[in-house]
């Protein structure tokens, strides 16, 4: 069978991505953006007359003392800028790739192989691109223009409390184009691609986590995981028997509402033996749910004034279906990637206790059940582990042993003395301040650490570093000193561009793959939730959301 | 037709809920033995296609294994419907077709109907709200401007 569908489509959108490339390139595009990014524009343009005005005086303070005028300096790229540069630069690249490719399936006719199925996904994964470019580029910042316009009106930000960002808008829209539009046929087989690039975010996530706050994280994690996880899967196991629901019906149910939604309902089915319609009602009562959840979660996290970490946290254990526990967590914190962090430590904690739980549920259902066939356990335990938390694992490690940043780095910062450069040391006007703020710094390491730093213009070490962090915070230090502090603290640390650019990555593929998943959420699936799974699976999942937002709500402080 | 008002091939769908049982007694008591020809149509309704749903943690062999069971599961489902029609039609001594589609149920009846050049369609009544089952209806509007041959629903008790 040849995969690749010979059409235009992918030469087409890979020339429309260029074409946007050299529009924003060219300032064709300025209009557009500085109505997208009115702030950002503003800052540059005030920057521009900054510059210009600095230039002026130049100019006439050196015809004034009869010296030729000094060279014009170039303004530094502000961040409307950056802006524009960064779309140009994603839209030449990938623009260019799928215009390539396009070329090629319109020129070569594919034959039957693995270069044929590989070439196939690209129109797919260039139909998802150009939507998430759409979503993020286009229809993010307009949302979040209006919501600002609208605050004075109606009294509150719409586009914050609703989530209308890239990561909820991008899941719509795909779920949009699958149940409205339908995925076109040369797009089918790039659309599942998603799930591969969501898996690939979360082992780039690996890279931003610190060992202490992994610990605890995890730790964290596997107590709440273990106490909601165990739980649901117990109170559905007790329950189905209890309304007459059949042991495979149970025991799928149990997976889906225990564990992580509709992946734990697709790797129990075969082992609990599910009939199709125990299958329907589960998969549609746990879709229905997630997709609720996805909206809810993140308004009422807002409206509780939570933050990141007790978000994550209840997000992770709270929202029965894993992918919306990433959109939700996106949908949170859209422009950080805290939330995030902390929610997919407990997705992976989830997935980690997927084949244990299977396994459960193999010796539960092969007790209850006259004559069903006996389940290999170990076989199961090794094929339902979930390999991509060993990439996450690894990267972990690779990126604590100063792969990407020097070691001890957090999220891409580290401190380095070397680094500094000359124009970050401590200027006269902070050192004065330091000299007269010295006297009323008693505890003699303190005093010792802030003559130091006064005598070498910059911070030698971290422990000096952390001992000064708390001077500045002492009561009746005057403002200068405090801001010569805060100086030198700047400038000791510093930010890795690999960890910078995998942030970046990391937004990106989470946006690709949850557009990518919408597209895989299909009305007819939702609408079959029903009978007996719709009953047990909305009173247990209640039972968890509401019961982990009371512990994360006692319980769980900040830490991260 | 054949002789009188005996229909010589007719479309019966059935997929064993209790509207299909009511259909499937409509067909029994319309068709003529040895006139009467009983196509009976199964259709895998295609919501099954997005039954996966968002599903991104299992790898492909897990995947692959739940496709394998659902497949397994929906066949044997099928199988043993399309069996239970053709006894029923065998003890009447009808003759009996079965046939298995995957699609929209209306749209698999409209192409069954024509391929198989069926002058007679039965189906069952719509399922009365509130009764559990899954959500694939016959689109009876599609099915009365589709149709170029008479079709009866049978009633439901």
């Amino acid at each position: 069978m040849v995969y690749t569908h010979r059409s235009p489509a992918l030469l087409i959108i890979g020339i429309v991505i260029l074409a946007w490339g050299w529009l924003n390139q060219s300032g064709t595009a300025d209009g557009l953006q500085a109505w997208l990014h009115p702030g950002a524009y503003k800052e540059q343009k005030q920057d521009a007359d900054k510059h210009q005005a600095a230039e002026k005086a130049a100019a006439d303070k050196a015809a004034a003392e009869g010296k030729p005028a000094p060279e014009a300096k170039a303004m530094k790229p502000g961040k409307f800028d950056g802006v524009k540069q960064g779309q140009a630069n994603f839209a030449y690249i990938f623009g260019g790739i799928f215009s390539v490719i396009g070329l090629l399936i319109l020129a070569v006719r594919p034959k039957e192989g693995h270069l044929d199925y590989y070439i196939s996904i690209f129109p797919g994964m260039a139909f998802i691109l150009s939507i998430a470019f759409v979503v993020r580029w286009g229809l993010d910042p307009m949302f979040a223009n209006w919501g600002k316009a609208a605050q004075p009106t109606l009294g509150w930000n719409f586009a914050t409390i609703l989530n209308l960002n890239y990561v909820v808008l991008g899941i719509v829209i795909g779920m949009i184009v699958v149940n409205v539009l339908r995925i076109p046929a040369w797009a089918g087989n790039g659309v599942r691609t998603a799930r591969f690039f969501l898996k690939t975010g979360v082992v780039l996530l690996g890279t931003l986590y610190s060992a202490a706050e992994l610990a605890q994280l995890g730790a964290l994690s596997v107590v709440m995981i273990g106490v909601f996880v165990l739980g649901s899967v117990w109170l559905v196991l007790l329950a189905g028997p209890r309304i007459n629901a059949t042991n495979s019906m149970t025991g799928v149910l149990s997976a889906g509402v225990g564990v992580c939604g509709v992946s734990a309902a697709v790797a129990a089915s075969p082992v609990v033996n599910a009939k199709a319609v125990d299958i329907a009602f589960t998969l549609g009562t746990i879709l229905l749910w997630g997709v609720l959840c996805m909206f809810i979660f993140p308004t009422v996290g807002h409206l509780l004034d939570m933050g990141p970490v007790q978000f994550g946290a209840w997000a992770g254990t709270g929202i029965l279906n894993s992918a919306q526990v990433a959109g939700a967590a996106l949908a949170f914190d859209p422009n950080g990637i805290q939330t995030l962090k902390v929610a997919e430590i407990f997705n992976i904690t989830r997935v980690l206790f997927l084949p244990l739980i299977v396994v459960w549920l193999a010796a539960w259902y092969v007790k209850r059940e006259a004559g069903a066939q006996k389940v290999d356990l170990g076989k199961v335990l090794v094929a339902k582990f979930p390999v991509f938390v060993l990439g996450f694992i690894g990267l972990f490690i690779l990126s604590s042993m100063g792969m990407f940043a020097p070691a001890g780095h957090y999220q891409g910062k580290y401190f380095s003395s070397t680094e500094i450069k000359e124009d970050k040391l401590l200027k006269e006007k902070d050192l004065a301040a330091l000299q007269a703020a010295l006297p009323k710094v008693a505890k003699p390491e303190d005093n010792k650490a802030l003559q130091d730093l006064i005598a070498n213009k910059k911070l030698d070490t971290r422990d000096q570093d952390n001992l000064l962090r708390g001077v500045a915070k002492m009561e009746g230090l005057d403002k200068g000193a405090k801001d010569a502090l805060g100086n030198a603290h700047k400038a000791a640390w510093h930010d890795s561009k690999i960890i910078r650019a995998y942030r970046d990555w990391i937004a990106w593929l989470f946006a690709f793959g949850l557009t990518g998943l919408g597209m895989q959420i299909t009305v007819a699936s939702i609408k079959q939730a029903g009978g007996k799974p719709l009953i047990i699976g909305s009173i247990v999942g209640l039972i968890k959301a509401l019961g982990s937002l009371v512990v994360v709500l006692l319980f769980v402080r900040e830490f991260v | 037709m054949a002789t009188g008002l005996a229909p010589r091939t007719l479309l019966l769908a059935h997929h064993g809920t209790a509207g299909a049982e009511q259909a499937a007694a409509l067909a029994l008591s319309l068709a003529v033995p040895g006139q009467t020809r009983i196509v009976h149509l199964y259709v895998v309704p295609d919501f099954w296609n997005g039954m996966q749903g968002d599903d991104w943690l299992n790898n492909a062999w897990t995947r692959d294994a739940f496709g394998r069971h659902v497949e397994g599961q929906l066949q044997s489902e099928a199988q043993e419907q399309m069996k239970a029609v053709a006894e029923r039609c065998a003890a009447q001594g009808i003759e009996c077709a079965p046939r298995l589609a995957y699609g929209k149920p209306a749209e698999c009846l409209l192409a069954a109907a024509r391929e198989c050049d069926a002058d007679l369609v039965v189906i069952g009544p719509p399922r009365p709200k509130g009764t559990p089952g899954l959500r694939s209806r016959m689109d009876l509007d599609q099915l009365a401007r589709g149709l170029g041959v008479p079709f009866m629903v049978a009633t439901a008790r």
